[in-house]
């Protein structure tokens, strides 16, 4: 299976930008959490638009690169006991490595979840065998899809706090990320496992 | 004209060679150089000082005044101020801020600055009084003021100002959106500025009264950084305090106004910005050589012990509906940059109060001031120097 049917068989999202391949806009993304990497990327290769050889060191070093996390805030929140985390998985190796678990210290209880429309309505159920990056592509996990779901809070996540967030990855590595907890408006699903019921 | 404007987009479309400019605005169609192609830029998040302070020609900016939750302590004001910095590093690098649900509005090269500012009430929560900068004072009532609450204060403020509107329009709601849990907004005005010429050449700017306004400013060098940057407390190195006013104009008794009677008042040349007793919008302004009591002669530096201020101004115009219909109200937004309050901007504002004679057709309907918070480095949060830790 190549990197894209793998891309597309997971459902992976992407972001504008994803495209363009150059040297400038990898290591900014590096540096600073830019969200520019998508599903279906080949491996650099073309002339004037690999990363230099640096940045593709660290990469091989750090495994998959995590830019772009967020918590949604609880305050206010139907549901204050349980949220969802987001962020940009991105894999510029040579193999699929999974996500296979995400902890957090102010989550007693954690679980990798998708989101999908089951009879017109949208469902969330946790994904089994983790979240794939494809090789030489990305993952965007974000709300109306894949996200980590954080239940059992230990207290309420106002705005503007930080998470820390450690990742568990196929490849044998695990990363701490901080992640911003910001007010997001959409509801679909309210991160909860089971629906809201309908008023 | 509409044959002018064919002949000058064939010129551009035609890649034509730049003719002469030294003509200026007495150019006629056959000289003038082809059309600038449009300018794509960008100011960095990032630095000494924020960008938006100085950045010049951008041809929309809001200003977004908030008032605190009555729940916004300390820490919350911290917290705010952390959504807002990665909010501002996203949008001004062209990216959506996280969760945005329209990242595609974010799309750079707009030359977009966002600008974080504190008022007198952020000031006044516990903890952050004794840290409150010498240089933000309230601006004393002025003779000529008609201040309104609806356009005065404010707790926090934002400039937020691009090359043009739907880019403002995005990143203000944003903004908003991510302070919904702290502050909400008190007033916005909107204004707008053209900063080049019909070949896309930099110019100072007009007002709508169609004055050359903001010749004065100090030009860039210590001077400027002098006058702008405060030194003092040592978290507050690097930023400065912006007075914001919005001044209505009367334009229709202006309109009555014979040309003469018009530069009269200004003490400048319509056409040029010079001096009236010259012929170069920057030829030395010479206080005897002007009518007393025109703009000029009464807010020039050498009429004011050299007290100097850095000022940008935006046109705006606003509709109100009455009984009997729509009422138009138009004027300029004047934004004022100083190290302090006090000792530049007041003692000028007392003497055109005084003096000018613009106060005929100009009047201060709002009015506020507020610390700009110093630059950000990477890695750091807005105001982390205030707050902490």
């Amino acid at each position: 299976m190549t990197k894209r049917t793998w891309c597309q068989a997971l459902g992976g999202h992407t972001l504008p930008g994803m495209r363009r391949r150059s040297s400038l806009l990898l290591s900014a993304a590096v540096l600073s959490g830019l969200s520019l990497a998508g599903c279906g990327d080949d491996a650099p290769t073309s002339a004037g638009g690999s990363p230099s050889p640096t940045v593709a060191a660290v990469h091989a070093e750090q495994g998959v690169v995590v830019t772009g996390a967020w918590v949604r805030a609880t305050t206010g929140s139907a549901t204050p006991s349980m949220t969802g985390a987001f962020m940009v998985l991105r894999n510029d190796g040579d193999a699929d490595v999974v996500l296979v678990r995400a902890r957090t210290k102010v989550a007693r209880m954690t679980q990798l979840h998708e989101m999908s429309m089951v009879d017109g309505k949208a469902t969330m159920h946790e994904v089994s065998g983790g979240i794939r990056v494809p090789a030489g592509g990305s993952v965007t996990l974000q709300p109306g899809g894949y996200h980590v779901m954080l239940m059992k809070l230990a207290r309420p996540l106002p705005a503007g706090e930080e998470v820390p967030l450690t990742l568990t990855f196929s490849d044998g590595t695990s990363q701490t990320v901080t992640a911003p907890v910001k007010v997001f408006a959409e509801e679909t699903g309210g991160y909860s496992p089971t629906p809201a019921p309908m008023h | 004209m509409s044959s002018r404007r064919q002949f000058l987009g064939y010129l551009a479309t035609a890649g034509a060679a730049a003719t002469s400019g030294a003509l200026g605005g007495r150019a006629s169609a056959t000289t003038e150089a082809p059309a600038a192609q449009p300018a794509v830029r960008s100011f960095s998040p990032h630095g000494e000082h924020q960008a938006g302070v100085l950045s010049a020609g951008q041809a929309v900016l809001h200003a977004v005044a908030l008032d605190l939750l009555p729940g916004t302590d300390r820490a919350a004001l911290g917290r705010l101020l952390r959504v807002w910095t990665g909010d501002v590093e996203a949008l001004m690098t062209g990216r959506g801020p996280l969760g945005d649900p329209t990242p595609e509005l974010a799309e750079g090269g707009n030359g977009l600055t966002v600008t974080v500012a504190l008022g007198h009430g952020a000031f006044a929560l516990p903890g952050l009084a004794e840290r409150k900068p010498a240089g933000l004072s309230a601006v004393p009532p002025m003779r000529h003021d008609r201040l309104e609450p609806r356009w005065s204060g404010g707790d926090l403020l934002l400039l937020v100002a691009a090359d043009e509107a739907t880019s403002v329009d995005h990143a203000v709601r944003r903004l908003l959106r991510d302070a919904e849990p702290f502050a909400r907004l008190r007033w916005r005005q909107r204004g707008s500025w053209r900063g080049t010429d019909a070949h896309g050449r930099t110019v100072t700017g007009r007002n709508l009264m169609g004055q050359v306004d903001g010749t004065g400013n100090p030009p860039p060098g210590a001077l400027r950084d002098q006058t702008v940057w405060a030194t003092s407390p040592s978290w507050f190195e690097g930023g400065t305090t912006v007075v914001v006013r919005r001044i209505r104009m009367d334009l229709d008794d202006w309109d009555r106004l014979t040309r003469d009677e018009q530069e009269a008042a200004l003490g400048r040349r319509l056409a040029s910005g010079a001096p009236l007793h010259g012929s170069q919008e920057r030829d030395p302004v010479d206080l005897r050589r002007l009518p007393p009591g025109s703009h000029v002669a009464v807010a020039h530096p050498s009429a004011n012990g050299f007290r100097r201020i850095f000022r940008k101004g935006v046109n705006w115009t606003d509709e109100r509906l009455a009984a009997d219909g729509p009422v138009v109200e138009s004027g300029l937004l004047f934004l004022s940059f100083q190290a302090d309050v006090a000792r530049q901007f007041v003692p000028v504002q007392q003497h055109l109060d005084r003096a000018d004679a613009l106060n005929r057709w100009t009047t201060a309907t709002g009015s506020a001031e507020f610390a700009v918070l110093p630059g950000l480095q990477p890695g750091r949060w807005l105001g982390q120097g205030l707050i902490g830790p």
